[in-house]
């Protein structure tokens, strides 16, 4: 049974990468997304030091995230969803889903932390704080909006439907995202960030809890 | 029926009591507030709700208090009005503590009044040219205090009376958390035995939880407008108090993006349940992480250990018990608008 459920899940795991490569347009759209929305706000900044850098990357990161993930559910029609359905556990389904937003987070925040810091400067000092705090966010990120965007994808305004949901519900995890990458910037000056990390692992696991728990009565239709 | 009469009684109680008890005898200032070592002090104090005319003006007592074994006590005290206290110290030549400047506490035990504390009253300077005064710190230490047993709340500084929207502004919270817990459990029933009636229920709960969560904001505005300076000063409690109210906003619009009534009603109860887990980092761990003005954040006290006495408790309590009783009344009224709306439609 343990097999069979690896199994299961990294089939699917699978078929997200083949969808995604065959549909290239997608992620090419969302890695324009990225660089546009960096060079728009190299643009219209004329100097970004290090405090305006830190908020704008996580804007980009932000919206960048939503746009990425929000169509994990829109892009697979009724009668596809319907026979994965019969096939498969939803939460495999559901972990599969996570776990590929999150490496395609990953890859996101990777680029846009580069093209940024080519046009924008490089004012991380603590480069590894950094660098999980960026793994932090997409895990987060991925979590909340892949469960988030299950269910928008139910309704016909899934899109606008998607922020109103998303916004509110990720701010806790984007305050305390902002916080760490302060310290890692060196804006501010705090011996206890061990502790935000926690917090944030541990709204991830509670995210992920709920997620489990509640994804099989929105699949159910 | 018995609980609508106990919410109406508890919320007159509160309300009644709530307003119309008065504060404990206060210091309001001082004049001057701040002194050299050494010298000699002629210091006036201005009461509030104070009644210094009455009784012996002799069994009056004031200290300057530089810790709880260190204080100089005050001569030729003379009542001025029933709000007004003249009062001399003689300082003595250095702080305990050899330092440059430190700030002392002024206590006034009165026999009617009992014992007022202002903190931090005097700034005092180190004079180092001062010629040597007879006075020490610990030649009178503060005791015998007279202690008065009253009805009364305490009172504190900066917030002075409106102490007494603790009965109004942190009931709602609490009646807030309730409705939601409530509509969540409905939500739950909803997800496993799916029924008309545990989703209108759990629609009214989270309806009359959001109105008290823009009560509590309100109230809290108001206090903030006193205490704070400014009604809406981005303080993280706040913000995360408006965004916590955003995402209940979110349920009603999630519930009307869909055609079929039994799939938003399904959708709607698995966000509920999502969202009430997002409230408790939204309310209680984030503002955590931030300065804030507001009590139980980031250095300041939680709210229940200084701020709440035995007094308060008594109108506190029962203003709680009354706001939840008269939420699920509200809730229960909305449900049945709900419901006729229902049958209504349905004979369409």
């Amino acid at each position: 049974m343990n097999t069979n459920f690896a199994n299961q899940f990294l089939t699917l795991l699978r078929k997200e990468f083949v969808i995604e490569f065959r549909q290239r347009y997608a992620i090419s759209g969302i890695v324009l997304y990225v660089i546009s929305m960096v060079f728009v706000v190299y643009a219209s900044s004329i100097k970004v030091g290090p405090k305006e850098w830190n908020v704008f990357f996580w804007l980009i990161v932000l919206f960048a995230g939503i746009n990425a993930v929000v169509k994990s559910f829109v892009q697979e029609s009724g009668t596809r969803q319907l026979y994965y359905y019969q096939l498969v556990d939803p939460s495999i389904l559901i972990s599969a889903k996570i776990v590929y937003n999150t490496i395609l987070l990953m890859a996101l925040t990777s680029l846009a932390y580069g093209s940024y810091s080519v046009v924008a400067g490089n004012p991380v000092k603590d480069p590894g704080l950094f660098l999980l705090v960026l793994f932090l966010a997409s895990l987060g990120f991925s979590i909340a909006f892949t469960f988030l965007s299950s269910i928008a994808a139910k309704a016909s305004n899934s899109a606008t439907l998607m922020a109103i949901l998303s916004f509110p519900v990720i701010l806790p995890v984007l305050l305390t995202l902002l916080r760490l990458s302060s310290v890692s910037l060196r804006l501010i000056q705090d011996t206890a960030y061990r502790k935000d990390i926690i917090n944030l692992v541990a709204i991830d696991v509670i995210l992920v809890a709920l997620a489990f728990v509640l994804f099989p009565f929105i699949w159910r239709d | 029926m018995w609980w609508k009469t106990t919410s109406v009684i508890l919320l007159i109680y509160a309300i009644v009591a709530g307003l119309l008890v008065p504060l404990k005898p206060g210091i309001d200032r001082v004049s001057p507030d701040s002194a050299l070592t050494g010298s000699r002090l002629d210091m006036q104090i201005h009461g509030y709700n104070t009644w210094y005319s009455r009784g012996n003006t002799a069994d009056i007592r004031v200290w300057l208090q530089y810790d709880s074994l260190r204080a100089v006590a005050g001569t030729d005290i003379r009542v001025i009005s029933d709000t007004t206290l003249a009062v001399s110290f003689q300082l003595p030549t250095t702080l305990p503590d050899g330092g440059e400047s430190d700030m002392l506490n002024l206590i006034v035990s009165h026999p009617t009044d009992g014992v007022s504390l202002l903190p931090s009253a005097l700034e005092i300077e180190a004079d180092t040219s001062a010629s040597s005064s007879a006075a020490n710190w610990t030649d009178n230490p503060v005791e015998k205090l007279h202690v008065v047993r009253d009805f009364s709340y305490p009172y504190r500084n900066v917030i002075y009376e409106t102490i007494r929207n603790t009965y109004f502004h942190v009931p709602m919270w609490f009646a807030l958390m309730f409705m939601f817990l409530v509509s969540v459990v409905y939500s739950i029933k909803y997800l496993t035995r799916p029924d008309e009636t545990s989703d209108q229920k759990a629609v009214a709960f989270t309806e009359t939880g959001l109105l008290f969560g823009l009560l509590g904001l309100t109230t809290g505005m108001l206090w903030a407008h006193y205490a704070w300076g400014k009604a809406w000063s981005n303080d993280i409690k706040q913000l995360m108090t408006a965004v916590a109210l955003l995402v209940y906003a979110a349920y009603f619009i999630l519930r009307a993006s869909f055609d079929e009534p039994e799939k938003g009603a399904r959708l709607a109860a698995v966000y509920n349940i999502f969202a009430f887990s997002s409230l408790v980092p939204l309310l209680y761990i984030v503002p955590r992480l931030f300065a804030s003005l507001h009590p139980g954040a980031t250095g300041n006290p939680a709210f229940g250990s200084q701020d709440l006495d035995n007094t308060m408790r008594l109108v506190f309590y029962p203003s709680i018990i009354g706001f939840i009783l008269l939420g699920v009344w509200i809730a229960n009224i909305r449900y049945r608008i709900l419901r006729i709306q229902q049958l209504a439609d349905d004979q369409d």
